[in-house]
């Protein structure tokens, strides 16, 4: 067995152990059952009200306007998931994260590591692929809870491309939850203090989050965490096409935004990406950049500190 | 305040969590002016006793008096009437230590808390400390500047929790030698502490804690009579605390 | 009569740290930004709002139209506070969430807590003076962003602001003030009771997420409007008449979505803001006297339910095993 694999499982088991992460975990899986519950109620309530609104139509003897729901695809039934990927899934993240190495430091096991025959990029690729299974398991949760939706529901037919596409949200929702998992080992590795560690990634995802999207179209933060409202084109300025252009290849949660609601078929019609760069190249960015952060953390990684007081 | 009343006086003071017993029925009476080593094993309970006779944990059972003052229905006065010096004290880091000083004073609500603060700090010798901030401060001096706060508001009985952990030699000896000088000025002096040379030098008497059970509490001289040399004392903690506890 | 001098030595010793550690500088300038960059960007859209109408304007009147087809936009400078109000439900609790968890670390990995408690005082002493340095701290860095605000308001809107508007950001600055103290409660009391003070702020931003953010979610999600891009009425070309008649019939839905929205605080404080500061439509140029008529109720709750959390903080007992447990 290698030296990553030895840390990686060790890494698994105690995170296993952990009571908060059984609690963030929980938290996630009882959110995930929400958004199904949710898109399948407001779906029907639409429903509802276009039958009422019909007959109103006939008896005004005017044209029947198509059913908005139906218009949409199936799978935009499950478009909370892309926000709670987003809110609890990223936080999820960010606390598996930085629990990857903090729990090395305060249980004062990083000299004992370090004096081990391992290299550092060892300890690093065991830390990163934990993060990647630990992660995988709630992504792979989120798809288990969403297909059966999907499955059980009457009136909801799927062919073998939403499927597909269903599974490729789910990839590109691990790879969103990835991104704020590597910022975390890397901002735990290289804190002063665990509270640091926690904070910077807790930053970084509120500021891209909130403050960016109200930057690049004027996006307020309540429209940023509903999925629809989220996807408001820019108001028609000088001022928002210069910092849509300079912001918008940053603006990591609207290019996930962006991807998810058009994998589910509800992005609205015509409606452009926020900034010159493809959305998918943003995500790609985005994870590089923060693989880079956390190995250089890992590789940089102060061994000689450990214990309670570190 | 009662001054014929032992500084420190338990019955059946007792702590337990749950099914584990922390501290069993302790009877202990410890006279004014004392020096009071109090010995055991890692986990004897001796940290719980200073923190149920501090009045920072309610005991299970019994009842406690520090100072003449009742554990149970006299709190506040007991507060008046202590000073604590916890292990491992890191004070307020972003203030001098003029101010974490003040501030623990006008807490004890004496009168001449500015005054009082200059002298403590000349007592203890830290005048140059005064206006250094504690982030930068060593082991030692953040020990000194703890056990200034403790002393601040001239308290009958002092609470030490392992004062020596973590000093040098030096450290050691110059606080034996301010412990030595409060407690001419009258002041009582109850000490955690694992260091058998130091209960040796300085205690006027001592008790040993295992298990949560005191077993063993006699004046120095006692001990220095009945084994008859220093190294007595290592043969009386040998014989009351089971060999395990020891190699704890 | 109790001696109460600890309270203000202790809340003093608490400004003096914020002040030194510059805690205090970097929260409010972290508010002040997220307030600011939503103000702004809302007084650019209505900038461009403004001149679509004016270009529109000058186009009818050069064709020699009449102006009736084209809705002039309205210009309530206040209304421009809704992402400000926005950015304190959401960072501003981070903030406090932050705030909490210093105030109880500073003394519990220190060994300050213990030696604080061996003084003459009671805990409750202790806990009011923390519990009021964490509301003076909210208040004053939300003094400095509604200062701002206000400037930016007068100078940014272009209609500039007079008493009653001032007042009025007064009056959401208490409110706000109240509800950032709920959140720095929530944030001291779990990092002081909680085995360590990480795990604290762990909880408490699992709270605030589903408090502050899934709740209000959840709610403003159902909302039968927010399903379709647009508007589901509005795409379907519906009367207002008729909008009311159909909603009539999704009353228990209605309720059961409000009743989620209510159990969140924020939306308390959201509604109370938004009211007295006239973003609302409905509330838009009203009275102060009807708007409290209409919204004391989210008031009283915003009040009860910050005196509630301070009680309840209050009330518990401080476990002394936990004192020396590191940040």
């Amino acid at each position: 067995m290698t030296p990553s694999t030895i840390l990686r499982r060790h890494a698994l088991a105690a995170l296993a152990r952990e009571r908060t992460i059984a609690l963030v975990a929980a938290l996630f899986a009882a959110l995930v059952l929400v958004s199904a519950y949710l898109g399948w109620s407001a779906t029907s309530t639409v429903d509802a009200i276009y039958a009422s609104a019909t007959h109103w139509f006939e008896a005004n003897g005017k044209p029947v306007p198509p059913n908005p729901v139906t218009q949409g695809s199936p799978l935009a039934l499950l478009r909370n998931l892309t926000i709670y990927i987003s809110l609890i899934g990223a936080f999820s993240a960010i606390v598996i994260g930085y629990r990857m190495v903090e729990t090395d430091r305060r249980a004062g096991v990083l000299p004992l590591i370090g004096a081990r025959p391992l290299e550092r990029l060892d300890y690093a690729r065991g830390k990163v692929s934990a993060l990647a299974l630990a992660v995988g398991g709630l992504a792979a949760l989120a798809g288990v809870v969403g297909a059966a939706t999907l499955a059980i529901l009457p009136s909801v037919h799927l062919g073998p491309g939403d499927w597909a596409r269903l599974a490729a949200f789910f990839s590109l929702g691990w790879l969103y939850m990835m991104i704020f998992g590597l910022i975390a080992i890397g901002a735990s590795a290289r804190a002063r203090s665990e509270t640091v560690g926690l904070m910077v990634p807790t930053v970084v995802w509120l500021v891209l989050t909130f403050v960016w999207p109200a930057l690049t179209g004027n996006i307020l933060p309540t429209a940023a965490i509903n999925p629809i409202s989220a996807l408001a084109p820019a108001p028609q300025s000088a001022i928002f096409d210069l910092s849509a252009n300079l912001l918008g290849p940053f603006s990591l949660a609207e290019a996930y935004k962006y991807l998810g609601a058009e994998l589910m078929g509800y992005l609205p019609d015509g409606l452009p990406p926020r900034g010159p760069v493809p959305p998918l190249v943003v995500m790609m960015l985005f994870a590089a950049g923060s693989g880079l952060y956390a190995l250089r953390g890992c590789l940089k990684l102060d061994m000689t500190k450990g214990g309670p007081d570190a | 305040m009662q001054t014929d009343t032992p500084a420190v006086s338990t019955r059946g003071l007792t702590l337990n969590y749950g099914e584990f017993t922390a501290l069993q029925p302790l009877d202990l009476d410890i006279g004014r002016g004392e020096i009071f080593g109090f010995l055991g094993h890692n986990g004897a309970g001796k940290t719980t006793t200073i923190r149920l006779l501090t009045t920072l944990m309610d005991p299970s059972g019994g009842t406690a008096s520090v100072a003449g003052c009742d554990l149970a229905h006299n709190r506040i006065a007991l507060r008046r009437a202590i000073g604590y010096l916890p292990e491992n004290v890191r004070l307020y880091d972003t203030l001098t230590t003029r101010e974490n000083l003040r501030f623990f004073a006008a807490l004890s609500r004496i009168e001449d808390a500015r005054d009082r603060v200059e002298e403590v700090m000349e007592f203890l010798g830290i005048t140059d400390l005064a206006d250094r901030r504690i982030a930068t401060f060593s082991k030692g001096m953040r020990q000194r500047v703890g056990l200034a706060q403790a002393i601040v508001h001239r308290p009958q009985v002092l609470f030490l929790d392992e004062p020596t952990s973590g000093l040098d030699p030096m450290g050691v000896r110059q606080l034996r030698e301010v412990l030595e000088r409060l407690n001419g000025q009258g002041m009582t002096i109850f000490m955690n502490t694992h260091l058998l040379s130091e209960v040796a030098r300085s205690c006027s008497s001592i008790g040993v804690l295992s298990h949560g059970q005191l077993v063993f509490h006699d004046t120095i001289e006692t001990v220095n009579a009945r084994y008859g040399s220093e190294e007595a004392l290592e043969e009386l903690y040998l014989s009351v605390v089971p060999d395990r506890e020891v190699a704890a | 009569m109790p001696d109460l001098s600890a309270i203000p030595t202790i809340a003093l010793k608490d400004a003096r740290i914020a002040l030194r550690d510059r805690f205090l500088l970097a929260a409010t300038l972290a508010l002040v930004a997220a307030a600011l960059i939503s103000l702004i960007t809302g007084t650019v859209a209505m900038r461009t709002d403004v001149a679509t109408y004016m270009a529109a304007k000058q186009q009818l009147l050069a064709l020699g139209k009449s102006l009736g087809s084209i809705a002039a936009p309205e210009f309530y400078p206040l209304k421009l506070m809704r992402g400000t109000i926005e950015q304190i439900e959401i960072m501003g609790a981070v903030i406090a969430l932050i705030a909490g968890y210093r105030a109880a670390v500073e003394e519990r990995g220190r060994q300050t807590l213990a030696l604080i408690l061996t003084r003459p005082l009671s805990n409750w002493q202790f806990l009011t003076a923390k519990l009021l340095g964490g509301a003076g701290l909210m208040a004053t860095a939300l003094a400095f962003v509604f200062a701002l605000c206000a400037v930016v308001l007068a100078l940014g809107s272009g209609i500039g602001i007079g008493a009653n508007d001032l007042l009025r950001l007064a009056i959401t600055w208490g409110a706000s003030t109240l509800y950032l103290s709920a959140i720095f409660a929530v944030g001291f009391g779990l990092s002081l009771w909680l085995k360590s003070p990480a795990s604290g702020l762990l909880y408490a931003f699992a709270l605030w997420l589903l408090v502050v953010l899934v709740a209000p979610q959840i709610g403003d999600t159902m909302d039968p409007d927010n399903q379709v891009a647009g508007g589901v009425f509005a795409q379907l070309s519906i009367p207002k008449a008729e909008q009311t008649r159909i909603k009539q019939g999704f009353a228990t839905y209605e309720t059961i979505r409000n009743g989620i929205e209510v159990s969140s605080v924020t939306k308390h404080y959201e509604r109370f803001t938004f009211a007295v500061l006239g973003i609302k439509d409905i509330y838009t140029g009203k009275a102060l006297g009807p708007i409290w008529a209409d919204k004391k109720g989210d008031a009283w709750f915003l009040i009860l339910f910050t005196l509630g959390l301070g009680g309840l903080v209050l009330l518990r007992p401080i476990r002394a095993d936990r004192l020396t447990k590191e940040t």
